[in-house]
C-alpha cells in the first residue's frame, strides 16, 4: 500500500472520529441509558469511551502512516548525534 | 486557615522548583538552541509532560468546573471531546513534519519553519506578528485567571496583585536561568503533581459527599437536566460543531506547544506522546467536570462568575484545611506550568526571529537577550494583568480562534507542494481580518450563518490559500524540493 493510500485511510479515521464527536442523534440516550458504574451518565461515559477509542485510533494511525526517518535522512540532521532512534 | 503543615508543603514545593532552576542552569550549555530548545534532546516523558502541562491552564480546574456546574455533564464533550482525539492527531499531522524540517534545517520556531518553506521573509514576519499578537493577550489572561484562582483559594489572604507577582516571580526563578530545560523539568514535576493529586482530590470530595453513586443519584433526583445535552441552549448542535474549531485545533499553533515538539529527541518520542495524550486530557478534564457537576447539587445557587469558585468552595466546605493547601499547590502548578512556557515562547520568538532582522547576534548573545526579553515581558504582563485594559481582554476573547485560523496555512504548507507564498500571505491576513470584523461586531452576525466566527474564518483560510496559490505562479522547483524532497524520503 502506498503512503498516499495509507494517508487516505488516516483521513477516513479522522472523519469517523469527527462524526462520532458530533453524534447529535445519540443525545436522546442521555436520559435513557442507566448510569455506568453507578455514577457516569451517558453524556460523560460516552467521552470516556471516546478517549479509549482515540487511543486506539492514534495507535492505528501511528502504525499505518507514521514512518521513522530512515538513516540517510537522520544522517543529515543538524544534531544527528541526538536523533538516532 | 493555612497551618504549619500547609506552610511546610508550600515551602517544599517552592524549594523543589528553585532547585530545578539552579540545577538546570548548571547543566545548560550557553547556546541559543540549548536555552530555547534544550538542544532538541527531550525524551518521551519530558515532551509529554511539557506539552500537557503547557496545554492545561487555570481554565481547566476553575473555568471548566464552573461551566460544568452550569451546563452539566455535557460540558465534558463540548469543551474537550474533540480535543481528546484531534489535539494529539495534530501533533502527527503538523508536528512531525515540522520536527523533520527543524532537525534537518535547524528551524526553531514557526516563523523559521514556514518562512523557510516558502523562502519568504514576509511569511516569517506575518507568523511572528500574528503569534505575538494572539499569545500576549492569552498570556495576560492566563495570569489574570491564575491570580484570581490563587486569591480565591486562599480566601483573599493572598490579594490579587500579590498572587500575580508570586506566579510570575516563581516562574522566572527557574525559567530565567535554565530556559526550556527549566520549564520542562518543572513541567514533569508539576504535571505529575496536578494529575495525581487531582484524582485524590476528586476521591476525597466524592467521599465527603457520600460516594460516587450517592452524589450522582442525588443529581438525577434534584437536577436531571444536568444529564441531558439537548436541554442546554449553549450546547446547541451548531455551537457544539463550531467549538470543535476553537480550542482543540488551536493547540498545535500555540508557539509554546509547537516549539516543544521541535525539541523532541526522536520520532519515537512524538509517537508515544500522541498515543497517550488522549488519556491525560480525558482524566484531568474528567475530574474537573465531575467536581463542577457535583458542586451544582452540593452547593446550589451559584450564578455567573460565582460558579467558577466551585472547586475552592467544595474543598472549603467539605474537606479539611490540609486539602485547601493541596488545592492551592495544584492551582499554582497548573497556572505556572502554562505561563512559564508562554513567557519563554514570546522571548524566543523575539530573540530568534525579530532581533536577527535588526542586528546580527551570536548564539551566546541570543541567550543574554532571551533572558532580558523574559524579564521585560514578565514585567509588561504583570502590569497589564493589574490594569486589565479592555482592548487586551477583547483580543484574548478570540485569541484561540485566531490561532485556529492559522492552521490551514500550516497544514497546506506541509502537504501541498503547489502552495506558494502569495496564497499563504493572503490566507494568513484575510481570515484574520474577517475574524476581527465578526468578533468586534463590525459585520452583522447573520453573515456567519449562525456558526461561531471561527468556522467561516477557517473555511475562508482554506479557500483563500487554494485559490490564490492557483492564481499565482508555482513555487520554484528548488524551493519545493527542499521541503518535499525530504518528506518524499520519509513518507514512502
Amino acid at each position: 500500500m502506498t503512503f498516499k493510500t495509507r494517508f487516505i485511510v488516516v483521513i477516513l479515521i479522522v472523519a469517523v472520529m469527527f462524526i462520532l464527536h458530533n453524534s447529535f442523534w445519540l443525545w436522546d440516550l442521555d436520559s435513557q441509558v442507566p448510569l455506568l458504574f453507578g455514577f457516569m451518565p451517558f453524556a460523560y461515559s460516552y467521552y470516556v469511551g471516546y478517549a479509549l477509542l482515540s487511543l486506539l485510533a492514534m495507535k492505528v494511525i501511528i502504525d499505518l502512516a507514521w514512518p521513522d526517518p530512515p538513516e540517510d535522512v537522520t544522517e543529515q540532521f543538524t544534531d544527528k548525534e541526538h536523533s538516532k532512534q | 486557615m493555612i497551618n504549619a503543615i500547609g506552610i511546610s508543603i508550600l515551602l517544599v514545593y517552592m524549594i523543589i522548583l528553585i532547585a530545578i532552576g539552579v540545577y538546570g542552569a548548571k547543566v545548560s550549555l550557553k547556546t541559543s538552541e540549548d536555552y530555547f530548545l534544550a538542544s532538541r534532546n527531550l525524551g518521551s516523558i519530558a515532551v509529554f509532560m511539557a506539552l500537557f502541562a503547557s496545554n492545561i491552564t487555570a481554565f481547566t480546574i476553575i473555568g471548566h468546573a464552573g461551566f460544568s456546574y452550569e451546563i452539566g455533564y455535557g460540558a465534558y464533550g463540548y469543551v474537550i471531546g474533540w480535543s481528546i482525539f484531534i489535539t494529539p492527531f495534530t501533533y502527527y499531522l503538523v508536528g512531525y513534519r515540522s520536527w523533520l524540517l527543524g532537525k534537518r534545517y535547524g528551524y526553531a520556531t514557526q516563523p523559521q519553519v514556514f518562512g523557510g518553506i516558502f523562502n519568504s521573509k514576509l511569511i516569517s514576519l506575518l507568523f511572528l506578528i500574528l503569534l505575538l499578537y494572539y499569545t500576549l493577550p492569552y498570556l495576560v489572561v492566563s495570569i489574570i485567571g491564575g491570580s484570581l484562582a490563587l486569591s480565591t483559594v486562599t480566601e483573599g489572604l493572598v490579594p490579587y496583585w500579590l498572587s500575580a507577582l508570586i506566579i510570575i516571580g516563581v516562574s522566572l526563578i527557574y525559567t530565567l536561568p535554565a530556559g526550556m530545560r527549566g520549564t520542562v523539568w518543572t513541567d514533569i514535576f508539576q504535571g505529575t503533581l496536578f494529575l495525581v493529586v487531582a484524582i485524590f482530590l476528586l476521591s476525597a470530595v466524592a467521599r465527603a459527599l457520600g460516594g460516587f453513586s450517592e452524589i450522582t443519584h442525588q443529581i438525577v433526583l434534584d437536577n436531571p437536566a444536568m444529564l441531558e445535552r439537548g436541554v442546554s441552549p449553549e450546547l446547541a448542535p451548531i455551537n457544539w460543531f463550531s467549538y470543535a474549531f476553537i480550542n482543540s485545533i488551536a493547540v498545535i499553533v500555540f508557539p509554546q506547544i509547537y516549539t516543544r515538539i521541535l525539541a523532541a529527541r526522536s520520532s519515537i518520542n512524538l509517537k508515544r506522546v500522541s498515543l497517550y495524550y488522549p488519556l491525560a486530557l480525558a482524566v484531568i478534564f474528567g475530574v474537573s467536570t465531575l467536581m463542577g457537576v457535583w458542586g451544582s447539587v452540593a452547593i446550589p445557587g451559584l450564578a455567573g462568575k460565582e460558579a467558577d469558585n466551585i472547586v475552592p468552595l467544595l474543598i472549603h466546605q467539605f474537606l479539611s484545611p490540609f486539602w485547601m493547601v493541596v488545592g492551592l499547590v495544584i492551582v499554582l502548578a497548573i497556572v505556572k506550568s502554562s505561563i512559564d512556557s508562554q513567557l519563554l515562547a514570546v522571548a524566543h520568538l523575539l530573540t530568534d526571529d525579530l532581533f536577527p532582522r535588526l542586528k546580527k547576534i551570536t548564539s551566546q548573545q541570543a541567550v543574554f537577550w532571551g533572558r532580558i526579553m523574559l524579564l521585560v515581558f514578565a514585567a509588561i504582563a504583570y502590569y497589564v494583568a493589574l490594569i486589565q485594559p479592555a482592548a487586551i481582554l477583547s483580543i484574548a476573547g478570540f485569541a484561540f480562534s485566531g490561532f485556529s485560523v492559522m492552521l490551514p496555512v500550516m497544514i497546506g504548507s506541509l502537504y501541498w507542494s503547489r502552495a506558494n507564498k502569495y496564497g499563504a500571505t493572503a490566507a494568513l491576513v484575510f481570515p484574520a481580518i474577517m475574524l476581527h470584523l465578526w468578533y468586534l461586531r463590525i459585520l452583522p452576525q447573520w453573515t456567519t450563518f449562525g456558526f461561531m466566527p471561527v468556522f467561516p474564518s477557517f473555511v475562508l483560510a482554506i479557500i483563500t490559500f487554494v485559490v490564490v496559490s492557483f492564481l499565482t505562479p508555482a513555487p520554484p522547483p528548488d524551493q519545493s524540493k527542499k521541503t518535499f524532497g525530504l518528506f518524499d524520503r520519509v513518507f514512502k
